[in-house]
């Protein structure tokens, strides 16, 4: 994993994406776009082919949990997926496991380091 | 009294002997024989009426004046006398007899002088008749030629006697006519009964009066006629206790009746036909029959209404009824009817009246036991074991079939199976063990679905089913329950609400924060405008997460309501409405649970304002009525809400009920909408 490590950004919320992107370019990632719901998510995961997508869990159309199933089981290269959420990890319990995600990071505690640290 | 009566006959008799050897001795009588007879005949009628009279404990002192009357009237034959002082004395008496009659007459039938007009009457009447006699004598002659002197004259003057004579009758007019007045008063206040007691003394003794003063008046023109007038005052006067002696016979007879009362009483079906025996018995038709109910301490009349027996017994007399020594009915009468005549109606009707006394706590406790059925709403029913409908007691309407159909016929062919079924095993339960069965069953009647309350006791061989409809209850058991389940479920939803817009409000801006500060931070050294612009932002937003979070704890609770009351909170909803909103409240305090509803149903209208009404204006009113908070929310909109639809006005309802209030909601379609709650301030 380098800094061009390419991240899609998937929360309803404007403000956060668009912080979490300075946040994340300041660090060495590159933000290669920006959803605000699941389906556009999974639209923008097959045409962009992100190495890392930051989903949020709760969107507006689908369950986040929802959404990392079907982006870790579709067919061809994958991404990885890093849950996210304004809510501790510890709220979901098993869910985050279960959906295929890499891991999950607090918003309150998103950084680059904590992002490459559940990347591995 | 016994001895009285016998002093009275003998001193009678040795009056009359004397009379008789002072008539017949007389050299100054021209008819012995017929004057001796004429006074015996007066004098021997009041005696024998005075000697009846005594006999009797309530006519005592009236026959006591008859007999006074009696005696007295043998003086009159001194005057018969040749000795001239024996003749002069007699002259003097001879008024006494005429004011004990006059007594008599006016102490009849109490034996006693009943007003001070009366007693002056009578003391008129003596004095009158004792000195008249008196001044005649002192200023005359005797009235005959072949008279002895009179040892008493003073002076012979005509003038003197004229005077006299004039003052006499013109005192007697007065007397008399009193007398008359009296007697013409008290028979037309007297009772039924007592006017045939009191009519032939009365017209006897208005007769012998009226001839008295005719011959008064006479005697001062014609010696003869008067003479003649003389002899009929005697007569008339000798009538009046022959009258007394006719009503005394009459209550003697009457007593007679008492045997056919006791036929009469055998054959009484009822209270009314007892009392009617009664009153023909005793001759009063305003006699009233009251039972005693020892068990109750309390009189009850034929028609079974309680009587006041003290009240009833003003200005009446009252006999007790006694059978076997127990107080068992009492008559209230006339008290005019004879006391022997009544104790003797008594006596005779006491074990007929102790039966009808029996038949009437009876009835009373029937009575009271049906009053007390008729006040219980509930239904009830008399069964046999096999589910045979043998009575019932209710309302038709609350009947699955008719009242004809329903006797006689077996709750299995009446009811659904099941609640026939159970119906029958309650009553096996309480037939076989006595403890009372209970159950509730459904039933469809009138198209209505009906829910009833059945409890089942024993009663012999039988049982008695009280089934009362529990609908009412068991609606608002449910009504009550969904308004839990409502309130419950509004505090769930109210509470996700409020995460989600913790969530996705403050918390999100709180996030993007804490980001931005690490940013910045990290920019701060490199890129300090950067840093700059990035702290700018996180400032604006943080502003907003303060905005958010009083917004927040707002909707949770207004601060402002609880520290300054339902006027300033309800100033500060209404400066943050988008429309003019006008605010009418009392500057008193509610109760807090009060105000917080009153503060609820104007923020949700308020809100509903700004998302449907399309107002221009609304007006807030919240005033203190009999207790009771009463808050409107008006407002000239488009109209149509329904409080049925949506939570937040079913909410509100919800919230208002379980303050024990009333929310009405007015929305005709294009004339506003107008909220009232009413809501008890205790």
């Amino acid at each position: 994993m380098n800094t061009l490590t390419r991240v899609l950004i998937v929360d309803d919320h404007p403000s956060f994406r668009a912080t979490a992107r300075a946040l994340l370019q300041a660090e060495g990632f590159e933000v290669i776009g920006e959803a605000e719901n699941g389906v556009s998510a999974l639209k923008q995961a097959r045409e962009l082919h992100p190495d890392v997508v930051l989903l949020d869990v709760q969107l507006p159309d689908f369950d986040g949990f929802e959404v990392a199933t079907r982006l870790t089981s579709q067919n061809g290269a994958q991404p990885a997926v890093v849950l996210t959420s304004s809510r501790d990890g510890s709220d979901f319990g098993p869910l985050v496991a279960q959906s295929g995600a890499r891991g999950f990071i607090a918003k309150g505690e998103l950084s680059g380091a904590a992002l490459k640290a559940v990347l591995g | 009294m016994l001895r009285a009566r016998w002093a009275i006959l003998l001193t009678a008799v040795a009056f009359t002997a004397i009379a008789l050897a002072l008539v017949f001795t007389s050299d100054h009588e021209s008819t012995p024989a017929f004057t001796a007879a004429a006074n015996l005949i007066v004098a021997w009628s009041f005696i024998a009426c005075g000697v009846v009279a005594l006999a009797r404990v309530s006519d005592a002192h009236f026959g006591l004046l008859m007999s006074a009357v009696g005696l007295t009237w043998f003086l009159s034959a001194l005057t018969e006398s040749n000795n001239s002082y024996v003749f002069s004395v007699g002259n003097l008496l001879w008024g006494i007899p005429l004011a004990f009659f006059i007594h008599a007459l006016l102490t009849f039938p109490r034996g006693y002088l009943e007003t001070k007009i009366v007693f002056a009457v009578v003391a008129a009447a003596y004095g009158l008749l004792s000195l008249a006699p008196l001044l005649f004598s002192l200023f005359g002659e005797a009235g005959c030629s072949d008279c002895p002197q009179n040892e008493f004259v003073l002076v012979d003057s005509n003038l003197a006697t004229t005077i006299v004579g004039v003052l006499f009758i013109g005192v007697g007019l007065f007397v008399c006519g009193a007398t008359i007045w009296v007697l013409i008063r008290r028979w037309r206040v007297a009772s039924a009964p007592l006017r045939r007691i009191l009519t032939p003394v009365f017209v006897t003794s208005a007769t012998a009066i009226g001839a008295f003063l005719l011959a008064a008046f006479v005697s001062a023109v014609s010696e003869t006629a008067s003479s003649v007038l003389w002899w009929l005052v005697l007569f008339a006067v000798a009538s009046v206790p022959t009258a007394f002696l006719v009503g005394l016979l009459r209550t003697r007879l009457a007593r007679a009746s008492v045997a056919s009362l006791v036929l009469e009483l055998g054959v009484a079906r009822d209270p009314e036909s007892t009392r009617d025996a009664l009153r023909k018995a005793l001759g009063d038709p305003s006699l009233n029959l009251a039972y005693w109910l020892s068990d109750r301490s309390r009189w009850v009349g034929v028609s079974g209404w309680e009587v006041d027996l003290e009240a009833a017994s003003q200005g009446r007399r009252t006999t007790l009824v006694e059978h076997d020594g127990e107080v068992v009915a009492a008559f209230i009468h006339d008290p005019s009817v004879d006391r022997e005549l009544a104790g003797a109606v008594s006596a005779a009707a006491s074990l007929a009246l102790a039966r009808e006394q029996s038949i009437q706590v009876v009835r009373q406790s029937e009575s009271r036991y049906r009053a007390l059925l008729n006040a219980i709403p509930d239904l009830m029913f008399r069964m046999s074991r096999d589910g045979t409908y043998l009575d019932f007691k209710g309302d038709r309407d609350d009947l699955a079939v008719p009242p004809e159909e329903l006797i006689g016929s077996n709750a299995r062919d009446i009811l659904p199976v099941d609640v026939a079924e159970g119906l029958l095993e309650g009553i096996a339960h309480a037939l076989d063990t006595g403890e009372v069965a209970t159950g509730e069953y459904e039933l469809t009647l009138n198209n209505v679905r009906r829910t009833f309350e059945a409890r089942i006791v024993r009663d012999g061989d039988e049982a008695v089913l009280i089934v009362r409809d529990i609908s009412e209850r068991k609606r608002q058991e449910d009504e009550l329950r969904g308004s839990r389940v409502r309130l419950l479920r509004a505090g769930d939803e109210a509470r996700r609400r409020l995460e989600r817009n913790l969530h996705d409000g403050a918390q999100q801006r709180l996030v993007s924060l804490s980001l931005a500060l690490r940013l910045a931070h990290a920019r701060l050294r490199d890129a300090p405008e950067e840093a700059e612009r990035l702290l700018a932002g996180a400032s604006e937003e943080l502003a907003q997460a303060l905005e958010e979070l009083r917004e927040l704890a707002r909707g949770i609770h207004p601060a402002v309501l609880s520290e300054r009351g339902l006027s300033a909170a309800l100033e500060a909803l209404a400066g943050r409405a988008p429309v003019p909103v006008g605010v009418t409240v009392p500057p008193d305090r509610f109760p807090p649970a009060v105000e917080a509803a009153a503060y609820y149903v104007i923020s949700e209208a308020l809100a509903n304002v700004a998302k449907y009404a399309e107002a221009s204006a609304v007006e807030i009113r919240v005033t203190r009525q009999n207790g009771r908070a009463v808050v409107e929310v008006a407002d000239d909109g488009v109209g149509g809400a329904d409080p049925t639809r949506g939570s937040g006005l079913s909410g509100l309802v919800d919230r208002v009920e379980a303050l024990d209030g009333v929310l009405k909601v007015e929305s005709a379609p294009g004339a506003g909408t107008r909220i009232r709650a009413e809501i008890p301030c205790e």
